[in-house]
């Protein structure tokens, strides 16, 4: 997941959110059950000391007895924490001491006496540091023999540890903790799942643009969720206008090569045929506008769909019409083409810019050919294999059995406008368009000798 | 050689038609595609040059109507449109050539030449009866090596005759291949031609075929 991606937004801020919440959530969660387990500790002790004091207290001889065990069997447990006592409330009186068997001889101190406020239900509270040195907790009510009112008032004490509490409570925060982070992972995980589902509709659009971009498809397609599916139909309204655009376009510079190549027709004939320095000039300036609207002509076609998402066509559906077309130019020589070429080479780009490619150098081949020419074409994938599926080249070569270049010629015959042989018919501008369209399409054009004879042309252009 | 030359700009129109001319053949000129389409289908032309962006119908359609009809003329596409699918479109609605514009006239020429040639089965560009030799290209007659001038009209019908040596060509066919649409056509013209080409050159090179028509002798059995 990149940073900058809606994914990892949608993502941060939930698990933010998260991690913020589930603390906090924690937090109230253990003081609500602590104030709880608080209120049912007191609860206990507050019940205990009432026993003991009603038990104790219900003595006729006006002192306490001591109250049957009948509450809680740790009273029994020597230091368990758990204690009762009952003790004269002034010092120095002649009063009977009773103490729980947990208590052995250890001294409970009188909440009252330590000067401890009375709460709303009578008794005093007080956390001390018990006889073996383990926190305890006491609740104290003063109450007299027999209930009567004149009597020697008794401190009954009841302790119980405050360990116990701790206890629960850690036991509860464990519990706690451990749940809540399973939430949070869980709770993380299904939001790493909602994002990713969420977000598949666009992982489709990728894939759909990427298939426009290689020409396997024309428009975006399949159902979308109702919020893309506006953004669907402009990139397909938005892919139609921009092949209205170049198909106007290409039209627009048709009929300007209509319109500017018949006069400039005229013109050359007639200053051919008339004597003198203007005709003369005329002439030749006529030429090199005639070259110059060629070029720009095709620089214009290559501009107009430069850029352009791309198309992908059939190789050997451009193929055989451009050789029957070809064999009957040169028909009057017997020029033959072999052709070799597997059905299933598709050419990533242009029909027409291929067309142009292939014309070209196979009418050159046609052009100084003794009787037959050559065109291979073969398809390989490219050794870096990247995850487009536009990786696989095309390899054009074509030969032709003719005197063929030497190493000079071919080196100059690339260059712009430059043709060896003025004998034969043509503007010369042929390998010059071939060369600009390769280079539009990132490829290779090579020259070398053939082992038929004459030229090899070699050229490397992207396949699907 | 008779040619139709289709083509809607005046002054192109003009140029090719005196430039044919001047090449020696009879040369019938079309400004529009209906115009060109009736003549092309009504007369017996040894090449048609066509344009394709023409008004009223285009060069295509008139194309691939004469082939349907199965008028086999060669045909010689002139269009500013030079891309191959262009090309290859007017190929395959049954062209025997294509040239683009601009053009130089002469290579318009040779491509002429070339397809009356292969019309009439002949390879090169000379053509050669017993001791007459007649060069396409320059538009020379030689007869043992000695130039012989000829009229237009007088090497219109020699060229037809030398291009068609071996068969028996009806005054009809001479007439119809030699003259333009509009060109008084009167049979009679084709026997006087005949008797100043037999002044002019060997006068058993062309043999009369009574009531049928007249016959060059081809290189097997002339004499």
């Amino acid at each position: 997941m990149r940073l900058n991606s809606l994914a990892f937004r949608l993502f941060i801020t939930s698990a933010i959110w998260t991690l913020l919440v589930l603390p906090i959530a924690g937090f109230i969660i253990y003081e609500l059950y602590k104030t709880d387990v608080q209120a049912t500790f007191d609860g206990r002790l507050e019940k205990l000391v009432n026993a003991v004091a009603v038990d104790a207290m219900s003595g006729t001889d006006g002192v306490p007895i001591i109250p049957p065990n009948r509450y809680e069997p740790l009273f029994e447990e020597i230091h368990s924490g758990w204690y009762w006592q009952i003790q004269p409330l002034k010092d120095g009186e002649a009063g009977r001491r009773l103490v729980s068997q947990s208590l052995a001889t250890g001294k409970l101190p009188s909440p009252q006496l330590e000067g401890v406020a009375e709460s709303d239900t009578g008794s005093r509270w007080l956390n001390i540091d018990g006889p073996v040195g383990v926190r305890i907790r006491l609740v104290e009510v003063i109450d007299t023999v027999g209930h009567k009112k004149d009597e020697l008032p008794y401190s009954i004490v009841v302790a119980g540890p405050v360990d116990w509490l701790e206890s629960q409570l850690a036991t509860f925060r464990t519990r706690l903790a451990t749940a809540l982070t399973l939430a949070g992972l869980g709770l993380v995980g299904v939001t790493l799942f909602q994002v990713r589902f969420g977000l598949l509709p666009l992982r489709k659009i990728e894939r759909g643009l990427s298939d426009i971009r290689t020409g396997e498809a024309t428009n975006l397609e399949g159902e979308f969720p109702v919020e893309i599916e506006p953004l669907q139909h402009e990139l397909n309204a938005l892919i139609r206008s921009n092949q209205d655009v170049v198909d106007r376009a290409r039209t627009q510079v048709g009929n300007l090569a209509h319109a500017l190549k018949t006069p400039l027709a005229v013109i050359t004939n007639e200053a051919r045929d008339s004597k003198g320095t203007l005709a003369a000039k005329v002439a030749e300036q006529a030429t090199i506008m005639a070259d110059q609207v060629n070029h720009y002509l095709d620089r214009a076609r290559m501009a107009a769909r430069s850029g352009v998402i791309g198309s992908s066509s059939d190789v050997a559906n451009i193929v055989s019409p451009l050789v029957r077309a070809l064999e009957r130019i040169h028909q009057e020589r017997g020029i033959q083409i072999a052709v070799t070429c597997p059905k299933t080479i598709k050419f990533q780009g242009e029909k027409q810019d291929l067309e142009e490619m292939l014309g070209n150098l196979l009418d050159n081949a046609c052009k100084w050919a003794n009787t037959r020419v050559y065109l291979t074409v073969r398809r390989e994938d490219a050794p870096t294999a990247s995850k487009s599926r536009s990786s696989g080249r095309l390899y054009i070569q074509v030969e032709d059995d003719g005197p063929g270049l030497t190493r000079e010629q071919r080196n100059k015959i690339g260059k712009r406008g430059m043709r060896l042989d003025e004998s034969k018919p043509g503007s010369g501008l042929g390998l010059s368009i071939v060369t600009d369209l390769v280079q539009t399409y990132h490829g290779r054009f090579t020259l070398a000798q053939s082992e038929r004879g004459g030229l090899q042309v070699n050229l490397e252009l992207p396949a699907v | 050689m008779r040619i139709l030359v289709i083509e809607d700009d005046k002054d192109l129109n003009r140029q090719l038609v005196t430039a044919l001319g001047d090449g020696g053949y009879a040369v019938d000129r079309a400004y529009d595609g209906e115009e060109g389409f009736f003549l092309g289908e009504t007369e017996p032309y040894d090449v048609v040059i066509l344009d394709l962006g023409l008004p009223k119908m285009d060069g295509i359609s008139i194309l691939e109507q004469w082939r349907r009809a199965e008028r086999t003329m060669p045909v010689i596409i002139l269009t500013a449109r030079d891309r191959w699918s262009d090309k290859v479109a007017g190929m395959d609605a049954g062209a025997d050539d294509y040239i683009a514009k601009p053009f130089h006239m002469e290579e318009l020429l040779a491509r002429v030449r070339a397809q009356v040639r292969r019309a009439a089965g002949h390879a090169k560009s000379e053509i050669e009866c017993g001791n007459v030799r007649l060069d396409t290209k320059s538009a020379r007659v030689t007869c043992d090596g000695q130039q012989v001038k000829l009229t237009s009209h007088e090497y219109r019908l020699l060229a037809y005759m030398m291009h068609h040596q071996g068969r028996v060509v009806s005054r009809t066919e001479l007439v119809e291949h030699l003259y333009e649409q509009d060109f008084d056509r009167d049979s009679n013209t084709i026997e006087v031609f005949i008797g100043r080409l037999r002044k002019k050159l060997p006068p058993e090179l062309i043999e009369t075929v009574r009531g049928l028509g007249y016959r060059m002798h081809d290189g097997s059995d002339a004499a």
